[in-house]
């Protein structure tokens, strides 16, 4: 016999490949030239990545292009860059979808926002995202003495903190933040869902300090402007912000904590106006927030709203009235009672749709179990003629 | 200049988990990464880590497992380490806040693996690699006053002393261009595989095999380089690689028949055999026609068995993976799959301790060959390679430094370093682009050094890379720069894969027998009797590469038929 | 089309020319509203933040309240403001996701009577306007173009993220609407980087110049783009772009002088209704005092006169 051919398709000609145009956004620091752009065309079949096209011009046309990258299954974090304007990983854009979204016909790749860019599409993550990471305490703090084995914790608890390790570091997410961009002090989402991976994690010690400690940074967990840029980002589904909405909860609901930056304030001035009025009253808004109408804080930030307050009386925008006497909802005792029965839990009730997954249709999910369980008759059923064949050989 | 008690060059799972041993025992550190800690390719690592944590399991089971997947190659001694070290070594990796899977009362989970006599992977999802590497760098911040950490930093270099020690390196800073030379009392290697020499390979374009050739070049022994992993899943549509977990969890392989076909080479463990033995089962069905695929060049994993809210919990990432790159609900259909190279079971020759034939060097994971995985890897068996071998080579390195003065070493090396990058800067645009080179030999690799293997076609690879070994002194680059002149390394890169190419395929044409991953269809059985150890390759006088032998260690576990 | 009409809190608080240009806008698209007057604040997300139970049991109890009205004839909910859009739709997603969790928020609601089956179809009036009544028949009643009135779309976050959940994809170009409608109704349509970014509001009272600079940045990039006005279909980035913009002002040291419009005002505007009956004269940057009248809304109108 011959040589043996492993059969390969990289030896069969790909069918179905197609001309995309990558426009790069080019930085050469060394140049002194400002960024441009540059074109290149590849040719892939259309449901590679971006990743493989920025790749093959690189290897084909310019190996100067430069791009961090190494795994290409969405799993190393390396290659975030916006493209089209939007943040992600380039190994997990196809090409196909890409064209899709640009405007022009021509898929625009460009380094992340919101960090300083050391070269073409290569940012300082250093600067900006290991930063930030290493402000939340990454690491976990445990109760002393550590036990001889394994701590035992709830089995939902290890699944629930899933979502925040399925974090790559990627900086999708920083890149877009909308905080960060006017606040660049902000903690930001990367780095907080990192701290709920902590303060979801029934093992460490520290929850209290950790969640005080971020809910006292003018530039922590009340810093987050809930613009859900990174939950559109993040390519994993870690949903920063709905951790950071976690830590929040956390802080205000178990740890009491009473921030100086009206955060739990806020929150309560909200809950407490639907709770007695069904609707939110926003004249309370300010001076509850800032401490309740007696608080000196509360009383200077309405003494500076006050031209304001003044031209939305003469406009007519706000009338005393209206101001002062906040209609009620008809149905308020209904309201009273909701919240009655729900803040009388003792635990709360919540559904994490990154967890459990939205129920399927009744028909499929049946058809699904009695194909799992017709494998499972036919395994066993093989299982129990291959031990009798077995033996059958043993005895003869 | 910067100088350490212990240098570790890498910082996946071996290199962090050395780190954080070595700053313990007292040390001063510094680990260095040509890219983020944190994109080392062991996060990839998918399914889980092996020990024998279950109270009914015994470390002996877990040892004979991997002397059995191993084909009998691996070394007992060195197996009898791992396993027995694994139950504590996994009580770190919670301690250090691994948020590993429970089960209903609260203690670590276990999946079924390949290979294994019982349940005995732990796991996070399948994200078992990305999870205790993002911890074990939770843990290098930790440690930040301790560990001096030298991200996106390129190894040029070993320096050996007057005496042959190992007593540093070179490197590149990689943003600036800068070349640095590092004092070390003690050096670790722990730069993962050389899977970039195949193409397609499940591993990243990061694992260029950089600390076994440098390893190499500097007089250490490779060994056990012909034994070649192909990972049985592997998508058909990118290469990508399916966990075993999915195995673990029930999934089934089927031929285009619709034919459960591991009942033929493995009736027993069916799905869940060795991967040498899938592989070879799955790559057998292709060649004879009932493959599946336009292609005829995959057979199917039905994932679609399994319940699909364990998948969900359990298999996310693949169900992503299936999603996202070939547009499949792997909950739904089966997925196409077939063999893709996936882990170098050779590497550097060292002891329990990583210590290798260059005294200060040592070298621990998949650059290290202990050799613990022998013939063939058991699935689950690499993350705790690398952790156990990382930890001790840590620990060894710290105590071997604490008794001994820093060396005193001199700018040569780097100023020859630095020569060697300015004239591949400087090559006309002549001979071939390295790009283009790599392509080849990637392809010529996983044509002829596969899963099945032959001594004509090994040959032909032998030329192949003989070849681009020539080429590749001519080969020209495209960026000029310094700041990140990720083409100037990429030359490099490939000079350290030929150097790892020419070493397997030497030692896959000398092993005339089949064993583990090695399978020749000119010389189809284990022959114990003539081929019971270990092939080493060094370097001689002339730079070529010469082959050695070293005697495979026996404890327990006499050789014996191997079927699953 | 009759719709379950939610209309928030806000448009019957701060910016009551929000309800009252929509309720005067409606009957001139055949939209009969009926007011769900017993319904309840959607959260704002705050609640869901405090308590996500309590923040979807809320909801469900307008749902519920809403489905009681689709039974009577209504054909869907409709509300006109994105933060109750994006809240709402959170909790409907949970709600909608699960039988055994919908099955508890249910529990509190049954003393009433009420219950939330899965499936509400709710949306805001952007999305009805080009879903629903259809862009050709909303062109159709277009009596004053707003021929040269440059127009600034500002969504606002909760309707156009996360965009699974809102339903954005090729089929509903739901992010593209608003300059959809401003084109149909004759306008031009300003390009600037502030369209889907944050106006500050949430984080107005924790952490006030931040938020006062995101506001000052969005109403600085239309005014650099030469937009005349923005048009926005939530109340909440009003009172950030609008109430607060002598603050704003202030905070980024640049007078700013750029009017918000309500999306039912533009869209009254188009149809031949007097400013004033729109509540523009309520703003606090009057557009009837900043826009150039004459060369655009009113210009055409003279035009449409002539011809």
């Amino acid at each position: 016999m011959s040589t043996i051919e492993n059969t390969d398709a990289t030896e069969a000609k790909p069918e179905g490949l197609q001309e995309f145009t990558l426009r790069l956004r080019r930085y050469d620091p060394e140049s002194g030239q400002a960024p441009y752009f540059e074109e290149f065309q590849i040719e892939l079949e259309p449901h590679r990545s971006v990743l493989d096209g920025i790749l093959q011009a690189k290897a084909k046309e310019d190996g100067s292009i430069g791009v961090r990258c190494s795994c290409r299954a969405a799993i190393c974090g390396s290659c975030g860059t916006r493209i089209n304007d939007k943040p992600g990983l380039a190994c997990h854009t196809h090409l196909d979808e890409a064209l899709k979204r640009s405007k022009d016909g021509k898929i625009t790749i460009e380094p992340l926002g919101n960090m300083p860019v050391i070269k073409d599409l290569i940012v300082d993550m250093d600067a900006v995202h290991w930063k930030k990471q290493a402000r939340v305490t990454p690491w976990l703090l445990p109760k002393e003495p550590l036990p001889e084995r394994e701590h035992i914790v709830p089995r939902e608890s290890m699944v629930d903190v899933t979502q925040s390790m399925a974090c790559i570091q990627c900086g999708a997410c920083v890149s877009d933040c909308l905080s960060m961009e006017i606040d660049p002090l902000f903690v930001g989402p990367a780095a907080l869902a990192k701290a709920y991976r902590f303060v979801g994690d029934p093992r460490d010690s520290r929850h209290a300090e950790r969640l005080s400690n971020l809910a006292e940074d003018p530039h922590g967990i009340y810093a987050c402007t809930h613009c859900f840029k990174c939950i559109e980002a993040c390519p994993k589904g870690v949903a920063p912000m709905s951790q950071i909405m976690r830590l929040r909860r956390i802080a205000s609901q178990d740890h009491h904590i009473n921030d100086r930056n009206n955060g739990e304030r806020h929150e309560m001035a909200i809950v407490n106006s639907v709770k007695k009025y069904g609707t939110l009253n926003e004249a309370k808004m300010v001076p509850d927030s800032y401490g309740g109408p007696l608080a000196p804080a509360a009383a200077k930030e309405l003494v500076a709203s006050l031209p304001v307050i003044t031209k939305a009386l003469l406009r007519r925008k706000v009338t005393p009235k209206t101001a002062l006497f906040h209609h009620k909802n008809p149905d308020q005792a209904q309201i009273k009672r909701i919240y009655q029965e729900v803040q009388g839990r003792e635990q709360r009730l919540e559904l994490n749709l990154y967890i459990t997954q939205p129920d399927e249709d009744p028909a499929e999910l049946a058809a699904h179990e009695a194909h799992v369980a017709e494998a499972a008759a036919h395994d066993a059923a093989e299982q129990a003629e291959r031990a009798a064949t077995n033996q059958t050989e043993a005895g003869a | 200049m910067p100088a350490h008690d212990v240098l570790i060059i890498g910082a996946g799972l071996a290199g962090q988990r050395a780190a954080l041993a070595a700053a313990d025992a007292g040390a001063t550190v510094a680990i260095m990464s040509k890219v983020h800690p944190v994109r080392s390719h062991s996060v990839a690592a998918a399914g889980g880590i092996n020990a024998a944590i279950n109270p009914a399991d015994d470390w002996r089971s877990h040892a004979f497992d991997t002397v059995k997947g191993s084909d009998y190659l691996g070394d007992q001694d060195a197996i009898e380490v791992m396993t027995s070290e694994a139950p504590g070594e996994i009580m770190y990796l919670e301690h250090i806040g691994v948020t590993f899977h429970r089960n209903e009362t609260g203690h670590l989970d276990l999946r079924a693996f390949g290979g294994a006599s019982m349940k005995r992977t732990a796991y996070v999802a399948d994200i078992t690699g990305q999870a205790i590497l993002h911890v074990l760098y939770e843990q290098l911040m930790k440690y930040s006053d301790r560990v001096d950490r030298y991200e996106e930093w390129f190894n040029t270099s070993l320096l050996r002393g007057d005496n042959g020690r190992c007593e540093g390196v070179v490197a590149r800073n990689i943003r600036t261009g800068e070349m640095q030379t590092f004092t070390a009392k003690t050096t670790i290697l722990a730069t993962g595989g050389v899977g970039q020499a195949f193409k397609p390979t499940t591993n990243g374009l990061i694992c260029t095999g950089d600390g076994m050739s440098l390893a190499y070049r500097s007089g250490a022994r490779l060994m056990d380089m012909e034994m070649i992993q192909y990972h049985p899943t592997t998508m058909t549509a990118n290469g990508f690689l399916i966990t075993e977990g999915a195995r673990g969890e029930g999934a089934h392989l089927r031929n285009a028949n619709g034919e459960r076909f591991m009942v033929e080479s493995a009736p027993n463990k069916m799905e869940l055999a060795s991967r040498d033995v899938v592989s070879r089962a799955e790559q057998k069905e292709i060649n004879e026609g009932r493959g599946t695929g336009p292609l005829k060049d995959s057979v199917l994993l039905d994932v679609t068995v399994v319940p699909k809210n364990r998948v969900l919990e359990a298999l996310r990432e693949i169900v992503n993976l299936g999603r996202d790159f070939a547009g499949i609900d792997i909950t739904k259909e089966p997925i196409p799959v077939r063999p893709g190279q996936h882990y170098t079971m050779g590497g550097v020759k060292t002891d329990v301790d990583g210590e290798t034939d260059i005294p200060g060097l040592y070298a621990a994971g998949e650059v290290a060959c202990v050799s613990v995985h022998g013939g063939n890897r058991l699935g689950a068996n690499s993350l705790l390679d690398t952790l156990i071998f990382g930890r001790r080579s840590g620990e060894h390195a710290a105590k071997v430094a604490a008794s001994m003065a820093m060396p005193k070493v001199s700018d040569a090396q780097l100023r020859d370093d630095a020569k060697q990058i300015a004239a591949i800067i400087d090559r006309p645009r002549t001979g071939r682009r390295v790009s283009e080179i790599k392509e080849e030999l990637g392809e010529s690799m996983n044509k002829y050094c596969a899963v099945f293997r032959d001594e004509e076609g090994m040959t032909k690879g032998a030329e192949v890379v003989n070849r681009l070994q020539e080429e590749a002194k001519t080969a020209y680059i495209d960026d000029k720069g310094t700041v990140f002149n990720q083409d100037v390394l990429g030359a490099l890169e490939l000079g350290f894969m030929l150097d790892c190419s020419e070493a397997i395929v030497k030692a896959a044409l000398e092993r005339k027998e089949s064993r583990g991953a090695h399978s020749r269809t000119d010389f189809t059985e284990r022959n114990d009797e003539d081929w019971l150890f270990h092939l080493t390759v060094e370097r001689d006088g002339d730079g070529a590469a010469k082959l050695g032998q070293a005697p495979v260690t026996i404890t327990q576990w006499q050789p014996m038929e191997r079927t699953y | 089309m009759k719709v379950a009409y939610w209309p928030g809190c806000v448009s019957r608080g701060f910016t009551p020319e929000l309800h009252g240009s929509m309720a005067k806008v409606a009957p001139l698209l055949d939209i009969e509203l009926v007011e769900l007057n017993r319904a309840n604040c959607c959260g704002a997300g705050v609640i869901a933040e405090h308590s996500q139970e309590l923040a979807d049991t809320l909801n469900a109890r307008t749902f519920a309240l809403a489905q009681k009205e689709i039974e009577q004839g209504a054909d869907l909910m409709m509300n006109i403001c994105s933060t109750c859009q994006g809240a709402q739709g959170e909790c409907q997603e949970r709600l909608d996701a699960s039988a055994e969790y919908r099955a508890e928020v249910n529990k509190h609601l049954t003393p009433e009577g009420l219950e939330y089956a899965k499936g509400l179809v709710n949306k805001n009036f952007l999305w009805v306007l080009v879903e629903e009544l259809g862009l050709d028949e909303l062109a159709k009643r277009v009596k004053r173009p707003l021929t040269d009135l440059k127009v600034g779309p500002f969504y606002g976050c909760y309707i156009v993220r996360p965009t699974d959940r809102l339903g954005i994809d090729d089929e509903n170009p739901r992010d593209t609407y608003l300059e959809q409608v401003i084109e149909t109704l004759g306008g031009t349509v300003v390009d600037y980087s502030g369209a889907q970014k944050c106006c500050g509001f949430p984080i107005s009272l924790m952490q006030k110049e931040t938020s006062m600079r995101m506001a000052g940045q969005n109403l600085g990039e239309a005014k650099d783009q030469g937009a005349d006005c923005l048009v926005t279909p939530c109340p909440l980035c009003h009172l950030n772009l609008d109430m607060q913009q002598p603050v704003v002002s202030k905070t980024i040291g640049r007078d700013l002088q750029m009017p918000v419009l309500h999306l039912p005002q533009m869209v009254g505007l188009a149809l031949g209704m007097d400013p004033k009956e729109l509540g523009l004269g309520k703003h606090v940057v009057k557009p009837t005092s900043v826009i150039d009248w004459t060369t655009s809304v009113v210009g055409s109108v003279g035009a449409l006169s002539a011809a």
